[in-house]
């Protein structure tokens, strides 16, 4: 069912631009952010779901007359935009680089769990009261709402546009965005640029909600995050920071899904979408619409990673906290605690494996998820499929992961800073896409039943002391490596790539050789993570490891402090300990979580255990 | 309006309540009460209360909720209340492990009901089987959700059964010669695809495309168009209600005008919701449906409105339904985990809102044969289907 | 201004005759509108010191990076001992001995002084040269090694330790007391100064110095002048931008003048020092404006001594 005559791909074309204008919508908001604060908003996909239900309350509970609604949405998320700004990150305007960014993931944690809260996980309604002629065109046919949505995106970026260039604030934020330090040396009051910014992004935001909710007439307490998601890819085909290139990026991205769905099927529509990503960043590693080749400016001093003064635990203190570990079965038998704890240590591979890469070697991996996927996947069809034994599956699945995982981030090698979060966020939407559409050998999305449990000479290690110690023991085996490692020369290799590159290449560090060894090591580590998942849980399928536990995983390690072993290990215990804790709290808890989390932030910028 | 605020302050006052409890708070146990024989029974509940999947864990609470206040209404089970203990999951399987040791360690606690997601539930299945306790899954229509062991069972709808009967609704009444599918690509969607095809070729009608769209997809023109180019005669929908709404909207907005038959789960007062004008003339199949005459439908039906002021959707009144027959099997084989087993096993035609009546095949550990009733989106409002009214979708445009 | 009309001083060198270490042919690069080098050439023999002066934006900065293989030229060749080596890439060209110090100083702040050297020695490591030339058979062979270490590697590690300390000593008491700090605890003077360390740890053949006493106060300087003159003296090949004209008639064997892009004026220090094209390029310069200050009045020059 190959579309041959001329008009489906005329449809198709226009069906792509119709879905890149929505994109365009929150790319915008996401580029002027980036422009001027070079941070990535996670938080800027909650906006969008907080202006869908202000319209939503506008429209539906006090009968506002649409335009009235539409003014109060862009009055209110412009206000949670300052507010954003305001308590999420200008107190961290001196912190590390990534703490900004894990502070939107925490504020985006908030203002959903919120949402929920106040309006029910339900969806709602949210009908338009726009006239409901439409135009037939091709096939298919636009309507009011595709003009609005159009006329909207084109209008805003041409008010923007004429604000940068025109008026005195704007051209103090175009002079923010190409030099921060030099524009506050000249007298510009960068925090109000900023806040302005945000107000005029998340009023913006807020607006592409309440239009999409009334696109879909549906709105609902987690619409953000995928929108967020797709915003954010659109903006980095145009060139972060770029809001003309913003909107061709979004056109761009709808219409590469649109041929996607057209040539291979709907449900290769993300699948092709992220493949022509990772493509478009390979061969315009600055996205497409950048200037040409630049080398970076030279830094005053590292790049990435601010000056930190890590904590070091005590030799004597470590050991003591590893025999109790070893030793507390032995005194609590509660299976709670321990099945608790033994997730702790299942999430602290990953935690580890991702604090290698994105700690010590300084590439903020946004898809660590995959490889888990791909231990797991492998250690097992391995052993069902091939019929190896558990014991063995598990490392050859290590060994996959690791092959797998440093030939798929390979093209992302050559990017640097968010470009390489975004391709690797890409890559593990693409590990998740495969598993689903590869149905032959990994059963699609019926999933993997049936996987056998670790077992010795016949008896299955399935109790609580064994998801327990399992865990336990192998953590303590990979994080004495890593901490040899990092104590070898390679240790400080590795932390020069992420101090500077540019330094590092010109005294011989051949950046791809290395990115290669720290991600196959991070492969093996997280991929032994994943298949000793796999045969603790005895299913699996592409929902197991979705992209939220590669967030997960870069919070732990951020939290824990950036490279620094221990401090993953006590990042996995406090986030995956905290909702446990906070059971008691119900519904609440994961708004407890995310406050905690943003307070974290506040006071410990560099992790609890600081960057090493 | 009102609610919102009133909300928001509970919102505001439940936050600093926990957080202030939280350094005293234990779990709440161990209150040493004098007579085991007045003690709760309790069951626990493994399911999504926040993130992602939410939604379902609230109409899940909605159905509980009832239900538990029509058994201890009338004397609990063997003279002691009913409980329920709902632990949230996030339907996310790290969590549904921990939740699966918490229950199993807990002796008051003597069957468990979920998770939601196959991923979720079938994590935490050998853990309960390993520990002799049911897990009962009642939305889980995953094929190998019982395969675990004799202890997880389910009495969700049965794709092999439900699938035949959309086929031939779809084909032999509604006269489909060439169908498109669209399925939501997951275990339940993908199973209920091959089939449906099966079913659709038995009864000589052909499966002209399949479409799988991922879970959160909301845009489904350019699937459309595929689908317009397979010049359908009937289309069908393997969906959830939030989609299923979302499809039909712009399947008609693409001028796709051919009659859309839809699986049992967009059976839900959301699908007319969300919707709107564009899901009249829809047809489903369900095993329960609100305008059923049956008097336990209706008792149902009329308590639920009472006491939540909306319709019973799918979700809740499958909550609802597990619980009481747990319940009854309860009082007929007592409080005990293993005879609880042993009851799903031998329980004859209990009553069930969703089913009529229930029994189990104990070697598959499913519902024995269901029956499903046929609907159609007439006015804003699920109605009986009347053969002789095919033309119910085209009217609607 | 363009490169016939540039070369007013005498082409042949002392040294010229004998193979060159470093011998670059008409490199231009453009960035984008801006052409930064514009067809220069200049070669450097063995022990020779060069320096390369220019007012600001002269081009002088990207000549390094075209040199180094941070970047790539548009036209022209870069040969280094007798191997035409453009495009090659910048680690590639580090193997080759070519060590360079960078204009702002990029130390790499988190690690200790003691391992921003060691980072310089990083070449000569034994667990990096490839074993038996297989792809992936290298990184492999060094991933053990650092793990279980033998023997061998352990003594290379203690001995590359103590050449480092030896290195950082050369600065006498500026490095050695903060040999475990952080690099981002130092002044900005002291991390020029573990730069210089840095790139010595490489043991390079040609070292390339790019403003090394920038920031510096007189004494500094006159610290720096003498550390530089003992490389020197040591046979180091050293090719060095610096804006401070004192030192730079001190210590060059030669100095070339760079003005947008272009060789103005090549030659013996006091041959330069005099020459009217270069007193009008910086003046000229000047007059529009100069940014800086201090450059400004460093390039004129002046009969005031170091450290005074
Ligand atoms: N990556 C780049 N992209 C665009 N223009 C550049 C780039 N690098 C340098 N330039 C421009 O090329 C010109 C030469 O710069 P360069 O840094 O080489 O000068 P310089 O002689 O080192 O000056 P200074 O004495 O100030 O260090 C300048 O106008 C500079 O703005
Ligand atoms: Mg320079």
């Amino acid at each position: 069912m190959f579309p041959t005559s001329f008009g489906p791909w005329l449809d198709y074309t226009i069906n792509g631009l119709v879905i890149g204008n929505i994109y365009a919508l929150l790319a915008v908001g996401l580029a002027l952010i980036f422009g001027v604060s070079h941070l990535i908003n996670f938080a800027h996909g909650s906006v969008y779901m907080v202006g869908a239900y202000i319209g939503w309350l506008g429209i539906t509970k006090l009968n506002l007359p649409l335009p009235v609604t539409f003014a109060a949405v862009a009055v209110g998320c412009g206000l949670l935009g300052a507010v954003i700004e305001r308590v999420g990150l200008r107190p961290l305007r001196n912190a590390p680089r990534i703490a900004p960014l894990l502070a939107t993931i925490g504020l985006s944690v908030v203002l959903d769990q919120s949402a929920q809260l106040l309006f029910s996980p339900d969806p709602r309604a949210l009908p338009t009261q726009l006239p409901s002629w439409r135009i037939a065109i091709g096939g298919g046919s636009i309507g009011a709402l595709d003009l609005l949505i159009a006329g909207v995106g084109i209008g805003s970026a041409a008010l923007l546009y004429g604000f940068l260039r025109f008026t005195r604030l704007g051209w103090a934020v175009r002079a923010t965005a190409l030099d921060r330090d030099a524009a506050q040396q000249c007298g510009v009051d960068v925090d109000k640029v900023n806040r302005t910014v945000f107000a005029i992004a998340s009023a913006l935001g807020g607006v592409s909600g309440l239009l999409v909710g009334m696109y879909y007439n549906t709105i609902d307490p987690n619409m953000g995050f995928q929108a967020g998601l797709k915003g954010i890819v659109a903006q980095l085909i145009g060139g972060v920071g770029n809001v003309p290139g913003a909107i061709a990026g979004s056109l761009l991205l709808g219409l590469i899904e649109s041929y996607g769905i057209a040539l291979f099927g709907t449900s290769y529509r993300n699948l092709f979408a992220f493949v022509a990503l990772i493509l478009i960043l390979v061969l315009r590693p600055n996205g497409l619409f950048a200037k040409a080749r630049r080398l970076p400016p030279e830094p005053l001093t590292g790049t990435f990673i601010a000056p930190s003064r890590p904590l070091v635990l005590p030799g004597w203190l470590i050991g003591l906290l590893i025999v109790a570990a070893l030793a507390l079965p032995f005194a609590v038998q509660q299976p709670y605690l321990l099945q608790t704890l033994g997730n702790a240590w299942l999430y602290a591979l990953l935690a580890l494996s991702l604090t290698l890469v994105a700690g010590t070697v300084g590439q903020v991996s946004l898809g660590h998820a995959g490889l888990l996927a791909i231990g797991a996947y492998a250690s097992a069809l391995l052993a069902l499929d091939a019929g190896i034994p558990v014991l063995l599956a598990v490392p050859l699945a290590g060994v996959i992961a690791a092959a797998l995982g440093t030939a798929l981030v390979f093209p992302a090698f050559r990017l640097r800073g968010h470009y390489v979060s975004i391709a690797t966020l890409a890559v593990g939407e693409i590990v998740t896409l495969v598993i689903l559409n590869w149905e032959s050998l990994t059963r699609g999305p019926i999933g993997v039943t049936g996987v056998p449990p670790l077992s010795v000479a016949g008896t299955p290690l399935v109790s609580g002391q064994w998801v327990y110690w399992i865990p336990l023991v192998v953590l303590l085996v990979f994080a004495g490596v890593q901490t040899r490692l990092l104590s070898s020369h390679l240790g400080r290799t590795l932390r020069a790539i992420r101090e500077d590159d540019v330094a590092a290449r010109s005294y011989g560090v051949d950046l791809n050789r290395y990115k290669g060894l720290a991600f196959a090591v991070a492969g093996f580590v997280a991929g032994v993570g994943g298949a000793l998942m796999a045969h603790f849980y005895s299913y699996i399928n592409h929902e197991t490891f979705p992209a939220p536990v590669s967030m997960l995983a870069l919070t732990m390690v951020i939290l824990g402090g950036l490279g620094n072993v221990a401090g993953a290990v006590l990042g996995a215990v406090v986030l995956v300990g905290l909702p446990e804790l906070f059971r008691a709290a119900a519904e609440y808890r994961m708004l407890i979580y995310g406050v905690v989390l943003l307070l974290l932030i506040r006071f410990r910028p560099q992790g609890l255990l600081g960057t090493v | 309006m009102l609610d919102v605020i009133a909300r928001s302050a509970a919102l505001v006052a439940g936050t600093l309540a926990v957080l202030t409890a939280l350094g005293v708070a234990q779990p709440a146990r161990s209150q040493t009460a004098a007579d085991p024989t007045k003690e709760p029974v309790v069951i626990g509940v493994s399911g999504p209360l926040t993130g992602a999947y939410a939604q379902y864990g609230a109409q899940w609470q909605r159905g509980f909720d009832l239900a538990l206040e029509q058994v201890n209404a009338s004397g609990g089970v063997q003279g002691r209340p009913l409980r329920v203990q709902f632990e949230d999951s996030q339907s996310d399987p790290k969590q549904t492990v921990a939740i699966a040791r918490k229950f199993v360690a807990d002796s008051r606690i003597v069957a468990e009901l979920g998770d939601f997601t196959s991923a979720a539930s079938m994590a935490a299945s050998p853990i309960y089987q390993n520990a002799g306790l049911v897990q009962f899954g009642f939305t889980n229509s995953h094929p190998d959700f019982t395969k675990t062991g004799d202890f997880i069972w389910s009495n969700a709808l049965n794709q092999a059964e439900e699938m035949p009967v959309l086929a031939d609704y779809a084909v032999s009444a509604l006269g489909g010669k060439r169908i498109a599918l669209l399925f939501i690509n997951n275990d339940w969607g993908r199973t209920s695809k091959d089939l449906f095809t099966k079913a659709a070729k038995e009864r000589g009608a052909e499966v002209v495309g399949a479409e799988g769209y991922l879970a959160d997809e909301k845009d489904f023109r350019s699937a459309l168009v595929r689908v317009r180019d397979t010049k359908p005669d009937g289309i069908a929908l393997i969906s959830y209600y939030a989609d299923g709404a979302q499809i039909t909207r712009q399947l008609r907005e693409a001028g796709l005008s051919q009659p859309v038959v839809a699986a049992g789960s967009v059976y839900s007062p959301k699908f007319l919701e969300l919707g709107g004008a564009a899901v009249e003339g829809v047809h489903t199949t369900t095993p329960f449906f609100p305008g059923d005459p049956r008097p336990e439908v209706q008792t149902f039906v009329s308590a639920y409105t009472a006491k939540h002021g909306i319709d019973p959707d799918a979700y809740s009144s499958r909550a609802y339904d597990a619980l009481l027959l747990l319940a009854t099997v309860i009082r007929q084989s007592g409080p005990d985990r293993k005879a609880i087993r042993d009851g799903l096993a031998t329980v004859k035609d209990a009553p069930s809102v969703v089913y009529g009546t229930v029994r189990f095949d104990p070697q598959t550990r499913r519902v024995d044969k269901p029956f499903s009733t046929r609907l159609v989106v007439k006015n804003g409002a699920f109605a009986l289907w009347q053969p002789g009214s095919t033309d119910a979708a085209k009217a609607a445009n | 201004m363009t490169t016939a009309s540039t070369t007013s001083t005498p082409t042949s060198t002392p040294s010229a005759s004998v193979a060159p270490l470093l011998s670059i042919a008409g490199l231009v690069r453009r960035f984008g509108g801006l052409t930064a080098v514009n067809g220069l050439s200049l070669s450097l023999a063995d022990g020779e010191l060069v320096s390369v002066i220019g007012p600001n934006g002269a081009g002088k900065t990207t000549l390094f990076n075209l040199i180094t293989g941070l970047d790539t030229p548009d036209v022209g060749s870069v040969a280094f001992a007798g191997q035409d080596v453009t495009g090659f890439a910048a680690e590639r060209l580090a193997g080759l001995g070519l060590a360079r110090t960078f204009q702002h100083g990029r130390v790499f702040g988190n690690l200790s002084v003691l391992d921003n050297v060691l980072v310089g020695a990083h070449t000569r490591l034994r667990a990096v040269r490839p074993p038996l030339g297989l792809p992936l058979l290298g990184p492999l062979a060094e991933l053990g090694l650092a793990l279980l270490p033998p023997a061998a590697v352990r003594a290379e590690e203690e001995r590359l330790r103590a050449e480092a300390t030896e290195i950082i000593a050369l600065f006498g008491d500026r490095l050695t007391p903060r040999l475990d700090k952080p690099a981002h605890s130092l002044s900005y003077a002291n991390r020029r100064r573990v730069e210089i360390a840095r790139a010595l740890a490489l043991k390079p053949r040609l070292l390339l110095l790019d403003e090394p006493t920038a920031g510096m106060n007189p004494t500094e300087t006159a610290e720096m002048l003498e550390i530089i003159r003992g490389l020197k003296g040591r046979g180091l090949t050293i090719l060095l931008i610096e804006h401070k004209l004192d030192l730079v008639m001190q210590l060059s064997d030669r100095v070339v003048v760079m003005d947008h892009g272009a060789r103005i004026a090549e030659g013996l220090p006091s041959a330069v020092a005099t020459d009217p094209a270069v007193i009008e390029a910086y003046l000229g310069h000047k007059a529009v404006g100069a940014a800086n200050q201090d450059d400004a009045a460093a390039v004129v020059p002046t009969k005031r001594g170091i450290g005074e």
